[in-house]
């Protein structure tokens, strides 16, 4: 069983690692910082408390809501998906993901006390 | 009032039994004036109509209704020229103030003409209003002039169809008592009934027209003066009658002269027409008797307080409120100098309360003539074989009793410690008759003089009337505060139906407590002091993780950003395809400006003035970002069109 967990991760990593363009990479390891990012501060609630509630959400939550915007965006400049965004350009894909940035953060400056 | 009557036939004497079945049959009343006019009340009434009079119709009310209480005016000579010189002989009303006022004085003759006579005739007409018809006839008759009856009735009846208010109708009936007898009165008698049914039933006290007052008491006259003077009897039930004084008379102080003048006319009818007259039956002063005054004093009067000249009055009952038993029956009251004596201790009453029913009697034409009182009879109390001890409690040792006589003090004081109780017998017997009493107060109290404690308890009888108080000292020490000390004694008793109450200072009892609270001299309870001052507690802030824990947190939250630097250089991210096109250096530094607000925004501003400056950056960066991007995608959109240009001609 654990051979084949093994199996199938080293395949993954492999056509990670030759299929996939630069660009796609690169949001990649943006989104693994925005997730490392979120693990951590989620550890610290766990630690020590959650004494400011308002401040950890908001944290949480624009690590959550940056990792979601980015995922979109992946998405939308993937030139797999053409076919499926046929109307939105690569640009424009980046253009929502600002706009949609811009009012997260205001909600989460918002929130953090 | 019924079972009164049942007790009565309980007593197995036919003459008690006729009686009982024909107050039966008459309608036991259950009401009985609650007002009248006493003689105070009745001078008040008489200082109002004496006051001066400044025009003919003040002098009218006060002439007239000083006549009606058997008074006069003061000087009657003025009265009467002051009557002709205001006479205006071309008024009715003039004629009819100066006529009836001048009836009231000895030699008072108005002077009287043939236009005064032409004058009055005319205004008996259905055209003229009734209270006009009223005084014509009025002034007519009392200047001795002749009057058609008939015409009168006619002209009444007339105007009653077409003034269907109380007064008018009151008027109505008023002007018929002044026509000769023969006349067809009977239409204007019915009237008093149709009246009568339109009074106003207050609580089943008082009956009196909305009109007020005066209307109701105008009524009263007017019914009773046409009853007199058609020899009917007025349709009024005794109830009614009475409800009718209580609404007239309940006022005592009486806004105008016009009002006091109806009252005195209602006064006078009531207490002398041929058919109703309301008699009260009042004590003079308190209803008690005693064995220093055994005698009960009553007055019987009518409604302006004139004692009745043919009354008798009658004790049909006397029953005691405790026990109800009949201590007294079909016993008469003897008069002396106008006041109904009944000397009540004859009967060897037990003290307490009595319910009186007297009847008065002796006239037909009495109204509420069945009168309940309460009687209280007091007597003098004594203290009997009052006994004092101190009883151990496992009645080892044998009980020390001594006798104390009042109102002398015990000798010794009495020495109660934790394991001995003090204990009190007596007895409470009537100095006159020696039976064994109850009073409501029988309280023993002790009184510390050093500390000014005082403890009261209650003594209570036993089924014998033996009065018997124990102190168990252990079980009362809470109400001592355990004050171990000398205390005074006393002995109260009181009742309502006690002439002399009794506070006897009986002995000294010497009281041992345990578990002495000694630096508290004076016990007071401290109810009425500041109590301590409370301190607010402001709301604590919540317990923070130590500055290292946190400082160690934020680093290591922020060091995935240099491993995200870290992972882009290592996969060659580059900035090389920067363009310095304006546009694009504009959308960066709105974008970086965007970014900064919001750190400002946390730290200084609030939302609105946020999203102000963010709309103003906002727009510069939105139209910034847009040339840019399209440029770019230009950019891209051509590089891809000569890149597949080339592809396709390489496959060539």
């Amino acid at each position: 069983m654990s051979n084949s967990v093994i199996s199938v991760i080293s395949r993954f990593l492999e056509e990670y690692t030759t299929k996939t363009s630069n660009k796609l990479k690169v949001v990649d390891a943006y989104l693994f910082y925005i997730l490392l990012t979120g693990a951590l501060q989620f550890l610290y609630c766990l630690l020590v408390g959650t004494f400011p509630f308002n401040s950890f959400l908001a944290g949480f939550i624009s690590c959550v809501g940056a990792f979601i915007l980015g995922v979109c965006l992946r998405i939308q400049i993937n030139p797999d998906n053409k076919g499926d965004f046929l109307s939105i350009s690569q640009e424009r894909a980046f253009a929502d993901f600002l706009l949609a940035h811009t009012v997260l953060h205001l909600v989460v400056i918002n929130f953090i006390g | 009032m019924i079972y009164l009557y049942i007790i009565g036939v309980d007593m197995a004497q036919p003459r008690v039994f006729c009686l009982v079945l024909l107050t039966v049959a008459l309608g036991a009343q259950a009401l009985t004036p609650s007002h009248h006019l006493s003689l105070s009340d009745v001078e008040r009434l008489k200082g109002l109509l004496s006051q001066p009079f400044t025009d003919l119709a003040s002098a009218y009310y006060s002439i007239v209704g000083l006549s009606k209480l058997g008074a006069a005016v003061a000087d009657e000579n003025d009265a009467c020229q002051f009557l002709k010189a205001q006479l205006d002989p071309m008024s009715v009303d003039s004629l009819f103030f100066a006529a009836e006022a001048s009836q009231a004085i000895a030699d008072c003759e108005m002077p009287v003409s043939n236009e005064t006579r032409d004058i009055l005739l005319a205004a008996v007409s259905e055209d003229s209003t009734v209270t006009q018809i009223f005084r014509a006839v009025s002034a007519l008759s009392s200047l001795g002039l002749p009057l058609a009856s008939q015409e009168v009735v006619a002209a009444l009846v007339a105007r009653i169809a077409k003034e269907d208010n109380v007064l008018a109708i009151t008027t109505a009936l008023q002007t018929a008592t002044r026509l000769s007898q023969q006349a067809e009165l009977g239409g204007i008698l019915e009237e008093i009934e149709d009246l009568a049914a339109r009074l106003d039933d207050l609580g089943g006290v008082y009956l009196q027209f909305e009109e007020g007052l005066e209307a109701t008491a105008l009524f009263v006259t007017a019914a009773y003066t046409l009853s007199d003077h058609a020899d009917t009897e007025p349709p009024l039930k005794e109830d009614q009658v009475i409800q009718l004084v209580n609404s007239v008379f309940s006022k005592k102080s009486w806004d105008s002269r016009s009002e006091a003048f109806s009252v005195a006319c209602a006064a006078a009818a009531l207490s002398s027409n041929r058919f109703h007259v309301p008699v009260i039956v009042s004590t003079q002063g308190p209803a008690t008797v005693s064995h220093s005054q055994p005698i009960l004093h009553l007055l019987v009067t009518d409604i302006l307080s004139n004692p009745l000249a043919s009354a008798n009055l009658l004790v049909e009952s006397a029953q005691a409120v405790a026990s109800k038993s009949v201590v007294l029956s079909q016993a008469p009251f003897s008069l002396r100098d106008g006041i109904f004596e009944l000397n009540f201790m004859a009967s060897q009453p037990a003290s307490g309360y009595y319910q009186f029913t007297v009847a008065v009697t002796g006239d037909s034409r009495l109204v509420a003539n069945q009168v309940e009182l309460k009687v209280k009879v007091s007597t003098e109390v004594a203290v009997t074989n009052m006994d004092l001890s101190v009883v151990d409690k496992d009645q080892s040792i044998g009980t020390k009793t001594s006798r104390v006589d009042y109102p002398f003090k015990a000798k010794g004081s009495f020495t109660a410690d934790s394991h001995q109780n003090f204990a009190m017998n007596f007895q409470l017997v009537d100095a006159n008759t020696g039976v064994e009493l109850t009073p409501h107060q029988t309280f023993v109290r002790f009184h510390n003089q050093k500390t000014g404690q005082e403890v009261v308890f209650v003594a209570e009888p036993d089924s014998k009337n033996l009065y018997k108080f124990e102190l168990d000292t252990a079980e009362r020490k809470s109400e001592f505060d355990s004050m171990s000390g000398t205390y005074v004694l006393h002995l109260i008793v009181g009742d309502a139906t006690l002439e002399n109450p009794i506070l006897w200072n009986v002995a000294d009892v010497v009281l041992k407590f345990l578990d002495e609270e000694a630096p508290a001299a004076i016990q007071s309870k401290t109810l009425y002091m500041p109590k301590p001052d409370i301190q607010h507690l402001f709301r604590e802030p919540e317990k923070k993780p130590p500055t290292v824990v946190s400082n160690t947190f934020t680093a290591l939250v922020l060091s995935p950003f240099l491993l995200l630097l870290i992972l882009w250089f290592k996969l060659g991210a580059n900035i090389s395809n920067f363009s310095l096109s304006p546009s694009s250096v504009l959308f960066h530094v709105g974008h970086a400006c965007m970014l900064g607000l919001m750190y400002v925004y946390w730290t200084h501003l609030n939302m609105f003035q946020t999203l102000k400056y963010l709309a103003i950056i906002g727009s510069l960066t939105f139209l910034a970002g847009n040339r840019m991007l399209a440029q770019k995608a230009v950019k891209r959109i051509a590089a891809e069109q000569s890149s597949r240009l080339a592809k396709y001609r390489s496959l060539r």
